[in-house]
This record gives structure tokens, C-alpha cells and sequence, in this order.
């Protein structure tokens, strides 16, 4: 399963607002980011993956071109998911969320897109623990997660603080 | 692969990468090779017998405590592209904060150490070190001049860091408005109100016996105790964590507390603990730091100077001077918003091959520190084993109560839950200290800081830390700073300054902590 970021450009945020009139009270409350593909072949999307900033909700709109004769359709594929689930509080405000291809009602690619989405399914919960001989092979799978996450972790030193059995030391340093 | 799969595959191979490197590795693969000459290993079914004899012989259990351990310590994983600095705080402002917080006490530090001409490490001579190992039982007796040594910070420095965390994002106003925070808290976490804490401590219910209430000597044991004590001699029978931790919840048996609290903690104490332990030891006769006469001071300060902690005073030298200088310690950083303080060898200021932590461990102490330690003293009297649950508690627990971020059982969360129970249960009582000038905050915060060591009488915060345990979590501290308030409230009523409310509350020796927390949780009318 290998999988490939696909280049985007992400356009700078727009506030959705009533009218023309830019009132100074009053901030927006949705803000729109639109995300073009220079690349025009055609792709499978898998996982969108982001960093959130105090985003409470998102939808997600795809235009899709079906064929040349027939013009381009604004799709929804999610709506309202759910980021933070106290807008008002810290939780969620600052996460990394992936959404994946089967949050939206499990279907091939091209039908993902092309149903509008009234209410989101929740994905299908697991029942019980994973069968372990399954779970041991999807372990191999992890390891290059694990790699990484071991690889970032302070370096513990068994018992040995020193250099060459030298701690004379300077003054503390500010990074 | 689901996502919910896939995360738990992730979570069970770093369960199993981390414990790959640990002692309990080690002999279950010594295990399993001692046991193929046993006569009911069968070669066509070693697999399954193995895992058998494991079970029988109580080291499945062993693993078993040992990967509760982990779940209940290290965080679950995050998203794969979150980088470790998310791990120890996902907000970035807390990062920041908690970054200039340590600036300051590195400068701090470094100013001591110029002012007077201390270095921050000194090899000891050798004379000086046969004399140390010599006084190695007694160190209390030492009077060395501390007078020129002040401690880092107290906590009422750290507060004021605390008062001042902003959240750029937050649209606050600057005039005082129904948005802004009536406390001193002005950042947004979400932290439980009573029904969700009824809920989380639903244990702590006035229908469920408790130690603390129903073993007073009004109640006839028959009703609670002596079964109590009996399910709890059971549970360390079977030497389950997770039960353990359970049971702990209504309170432990003292008889019982050292060993069920090693067994949560899942402390087990090995020879090569003990050989660790010697190791510190001798890196202390090797090596003085100026984080030693850190140590000295706030030992003196405090715990020598409390009614019920002052006969352990070596003690707490032999638990805090190895502490500093135990390395395995710098692994909680990678939870921890905090980071270790860095140094160079001298004279190598800049080559990463002599960049090393200060002190080893990578914890500065703070005036009170030695109060984390010397409640452990009644439990438990092997020096090692009294550092390894110290140690323990202190990279589960205490290390929150002194770092700013925004995790549930962090000081900034604690501080905040605190002000809102206060706030939306005794609304009148808040504001009146409010307007005398007493923001109920500056009252509490040592009590939540120090986890209440040296107000309470010993036998009540004993009770307290088995609810620590017992609900892996801190935010017991924050609900019993707003039950002393409540319980005090008729008095408080009537102060007139911030100096006579201090006085109302300044002695909480006589409390009895397990009523004043249900009471204020299921029998205050709300």
C-alpha cells in the first residue's frame, strides 16, 4: 500500500459573510479554503490530512468534472464534522486529523464523490479485540510509525550522565 | 485497515517496543527457555504451551501489569504527523509559555552560580568523599552554610506565570465583561463540572463504603472494614494492577497501602533496582552539585521544620540527591511539556558530543519539593524502594503540578477547575473574596502544588494519594480545595482581607478529607 501526497495549492481563507457590507463587530464564523490540483491526471484520493486552529466544525465540497459535455457538480462529502467538541474550550483546537476515504459512506471513488452526503455515517465499530495472529502481521505494517515515533523520543542514558567520566560543566544553556 | 484498527495496532506496537527494552523482557524470554525442559512443553504445540505455563506461573500476570503501566503513564499515540513537541503539549502557546518559564529559572540558576562562585558541578576529592559515604545515614546532622543559597522560585512565583497565560486566539476584551473569566485563570481548557465528576468518582458515593468514613470508630467494622480489607488482601494475592487501582479507589487498609501502591505503580523491587539505586549513590559520593544545596535548603526549610515529618529528614536527602541524579528520568520528558536544562562540558560550549543534561535528571527543585517525598517515608523504609515509588509517583504524577500545560491533571487545569467549582457552586462566597481583594487562587494554589503535603495530617493525605491512584488523575486536589472552601464558607463570609481569609484556612491538620469530598460532591444541594 503505497501512497503518495498529492501536490495542492491551498488559497488563503475567505470569510463567508451576509451581504457586502463588512461590519467591524460581528466576526465570521465560517471561513472557506479553497485547495486546487495543478496536476490534472486523475487521482484516488485516500486520507486529507491537516493541522487544526480552533476550527470547530468542517465540511468538505468537491467539484468534480463527470464528463466534458456536462458542467462540473459541487458535491458535499462531509459536513459538520466535528473538530472540537467544546468550541469554547481548548479541546481539539490545535490537533493533526486525518479523514479518510471511508468516513464518508463506504463506496468506490468516483461514487464517494458523486452522492451528495445528507448525514454522516459513523464508522463501523470494532467488537472486542483485534485477532492477535492479524494484529501481529499489521504490527510489521506499524513499524515504520514506530520508527519514527521512536526516533523522536528523548534518548535515555542507562545510568550515565557524564562524558567520559567528566561533568565539569559551564553554565546552563538557553536553546 | 479501519482507523480505530489501525490505532490500536500502533498503540500495541509501542506498548511492545517499549517494554522490549525493559528487565520483565528479559526474563520472560529466561522463562520461556527454562520452560522447554519441562515435561508439559510439547514441540508441535510450543506456542500454546508456553502462553499456558505463562499464565499458570503468574508471569502473564506480571506482563499484564506491566502493559497497564504503560497505558496508564504514557499518552495514547497522536497522528502519525504530529512531532514529538505535540506529544509533550499540543497548544502552542502553553509550548511557549512553559519555554520562557524555564528561561527564567535557567537564568536564575546561572546568576546563583556566578554570584557565588559555585559551580554547577564538582567532582568531589577523595577525602571528602569517604567522609560523605561515611555520613551517608545521617546527613541530616550536616549544617552547611545555606544562608548564601535561595531557591529557584516558590510556587507563588509560578502562579503568577499562570495568571498571565493568554491564548492569542481568545477574544477576551479588554474590559471586564461576561466573557471574561471572574478568576485568575484566563485560558479556556475544558475541565469537569459536578456531574461529570459525580460520574468520574462515582465511587467516592454516599452509597459505597469508604476508608476515611466507614471505618471510623462509631462504625461497626463488620458493616465495611473488615471485608474491605479482606477483598484487599485478595487483590494482593493475585498481584493485579488494574484491580489494585480499582480497589484503591474506596480507600486502602494501612496495613496494606505500601504494597498496593507498588503494585498500581507496578514496583517490584528487583536486584538491579537495588543495584541502581547503589549506582545513584555512588554518582552522588562522586559528584556534588549545586542542586544539592538546593536540595538542602528546601529539606531544611521544610520538612524538617513539619511536627510530622522532621524524623525523616536523612531520608529525604537519600531519596533527592540519587533523584537528581538519575537519567532513566529524562524519558518523562517526552510527555512533559517541560524540557531538560542543557549544558557543555567545559570548554566545549556548541559540540553536541559534549552536551549533557543539568542536572541529570533534568528537574530543577523548587521550595517544597522535598514534600513530594517525605509522606512516602511512612510506607516505606528500604532506600531504594522508597526511590523507586517516589520516582514513580513523580513521572506519573507530580511532575504536572510544576510544568504548564494543558492536560486535565496539569496545575493550569486543576487551577482553573478549582475556580469554577468554586465560582458555580459558591457563587456569593467567590464574590465576596473577589471584592476584599482575596481571589480564593492565591489561597489554594500551594495546597493543589504541593498535592496538599504538610497541610494535611498524614493519615488523611494518605487517604487522599490512594484517590490519586486510584483514578489515575489529580483533579481530586482541585475538587478538595473547593470542599475546604465550602466547608469554611461560614467564616469566610465574614472576612474583611485577603490576610484574615489566609488566617481561616491556614490550619488543615484537623480535616477529614473523604467527608468534605462527598459531601461536597453528592449532598450539596445545587
Amino acid at each position: 500500500m503505497s501512497r503518495v501526497s498529492v501536490p495542492c495549492h491551498v488559497k488563503g481563507t475567505v470569510a463567508l459573510q451576509v451581504g457586502d457590507v463588512r461590519t467591524s463587530q460581528g466576526r465570521p464564523g465560517v471561513l472557506v479554503i479553497d485547495v486546487t490540483f495543478p496536476s490534472v491526471a486523475p487521482f484516488e484520493l485516500q486520507e486529507i490530512m491537516f493541522k487544526n486552529y480552533y476550527t470547530a466544525f468542517l465540511s468538505i465540497r468537491v467539484r468534480q468534472h463527470t464528463s466534458t459535455h456536462t458542467p462540473a457538480k459541487w458535491v458535499t462529502c462531509l459536513r459538520d464534522y466535528c473538530l472540537m467538541p467544546d468550541p469554547h474550550s481548548e479541546e481539539g483546537a490545535q490537533e493533526y486529523v486525518s479523514l479518510f476515504k471511508h468516513q464518508s459512506p463506504s463506496m468506490t471513488f468516483p461514487k464517494w464523490l458523486s452522492h451528495p452526503v445528507s448525514c454522516e455515517q459513523p464508522a463501523p465499530l470494532i467488537e472486542g479485540l483485534p485477532d492477535p495472529s492479524r494484529v501481529s502481521s499489521e504490527v510489521q505494517q506499524m513499524w515504520a510509525l514506530t520508527e519514527m515515533i521512536r526516533a523522536s523520543h528523548t534518548s535515555t542514558r542507562i545510568g550515565r550522565f557524564d562524558v567520559d567520566g567528566c561533568y565539569d560543566l559551564n553554565l546552563l544553556s538557553y536553546t | 485497515m479501519l482507523q480505530e484498527e489501525s490505532d490500536l495496532s500502533l498503540i500495541i506496537a509501542q506498548i511492545v517496543q517499549k517494554l522490549k527494552g525493559s528487565n520483565l523482557y528479559a526474563q520472560l524470554e529466561r522463562q520461556a527457555w527454562a520452560s522447554l525442559q519441562r515435561p508439559e512443553i510439547k514441540l508441535e504445540s510450543l506456542k500454546e504451551d508456553i502462553k499456558e505455563f505463562f499464565k499458570i506461573s503468574g508471569w502473564e500476570k506480571k506482563l499484564q501489569n506491566a502493559v497497564y503501566s504503560e497505558l496508564s503513564v504514557f499518552p495514547l499515540p497522536s497522528h502519525p504527523a504530529a512531532p514529538p513537541e505535540h506529544l509533550k503539549e499540543p497548544l502552542v502557546y502553553m509550548r511557549k509559555a512553559q519555554g520562557s518559564w524555564e528561561k527564567r529559572i535557567l537564568k536564575s540558576l546561572n546568576s546563583m552560580c556566578t554570584e557565588l562562585s559555585i559551580p554547577l558541578a564538582r567532582k568531589r576529592p577523595v577525602g571528602e568523599q569517604k567522609e560523605l559515604l561515611n555520613k551517608w545515614n545521617e546527613m541530616g546532622t550536616d549544617e552547611p552554610d545555606l544562608s548564601l543559597f535561595r531557591p529557584v522560585y516558590a510556587p507563588k512565583d509560578f502562579l503568577e506565570v499562570l495568571i498571565n497565560l493568554r491564548n492569542p486566539n481568545y477574544e477576551n476584551g479588554d474590559s471586564l465583561s461576561f466573557r471574561t473569566h471572574l478568576g485568575l485563570i484566563q485560558v479556556p481548557l475544558k475541565v469537569k463540572d459536578i456531574p461529570e465528576l459525580k460520574e468520574f468518582f462515582v465511587e467516592l458515593g454516599l452509597t459505597t463504603g469508604q476508608l476515611g468514613i466507614d471505618d471510623s470508630t462509631q462504625v461497626p467494622p463488620e458493616l465495611f472494614e473488615n471485608e474491605h480489607v479482606r477483598i484487599g488482601q485478595k487483590v494482593l494475592a493475585e498481584q493485579d494492577s488494574a484491580a489494585a487501582q480499582q480497589y484503591i479507589r474506596q480507600g486502602s487498609p494501612t496495613a496494606l497501602r505500601a504494597e498496593l501502591w507498588a503494585l498500581i505503580l507496578n514496583i517490584s523491587s528487583q536486584p538491579e533496582d537495588i543495584l541502581y539505586y547503589e549506582q545513584l549513590k555512588t554518582n552522588v559520593i562522586q559528584h556534588d552539585l549545586l542542586v544539592d544545596s538546593l536540595i538542602y535548603k528546601d529539606v531544611k526549610l521544610t520538612a524538617s521544620n513539619d511536627d510530622y515529618y522532621f524524623v525523616f529528614e536523612d531520608y529525604l536527602y537519600q531519596v533527592l540527591l540519587c533523584f537528581s541524579r538519575d537519567p532513566s528520568v529524562l524519558g518523562h520528558f517526552a510527555y512533559n511539556s517541560a524540557s531538560p536544562p542543557k549544558s557543555y562540558i567545559r570548554g566545549k560550549l556548541g559540540l553536541e558530543e559534549y552536551a549533557v543534561f543539568y542536572p541529570p535528571n533534568g528537574v530543577i527543585p523548587f521550595h517544597g519539593f522535598s514534600m513530594y517525598v517525605a509522606p512516602l517515608c511512612f510506607l516505606y523504609h528500604e532506600p531504594s524502594k522508597l526511590y523507586q515509588i517516589f520516582r514513580e509517583m513523580y513521572v506519573r504524577f507530580f511532575f504536572r503540578l510544576h510544568s504548564i500545560s494543558s492536560h486535565p491533571s496539569g496545575i493550569v487545569s486543576l487551577c482553573l477547575l478549582f475556580e469554577t467549582l468554586l465560582q458555580t457552586y459558591l457563587p456569593q462566597l467567590f464574590y465576596h473574596l473577589r471584592e476584599i481583594g482575596a481571589q480564593p487562587l492565591r489561597i489554594s494554589f500551594k495546597w493543589m502544588v504541593r498535592a496538599f503535603s504538610g497541610y494535611l495530617a498524614t493519615d488523611q493525605l494518605l487517604l487522599l494519594w490512594d484517590r490519586i491512584l486510584g483514578y489515575n488523575s489529580l483533579e481530586i486536589l482541585a475538587v478538595l480545595a473547593a470542599a475546604v472552601f465550602a466547608f469554611r464558607a461560614v467564616n469566610l463570609m465574614e472576612v474583611t482581607s485577603l490576610a484574615a481569609a489566609e488566617a481561616v484556612l491556614a490550619d488543615l491538620s484537623t480535616l477529614k478529607v473523604m467527608p468534605l469530598l462527598q459531601i461536597f460532591l453528592f449532598a450539596t444541594v445545587t
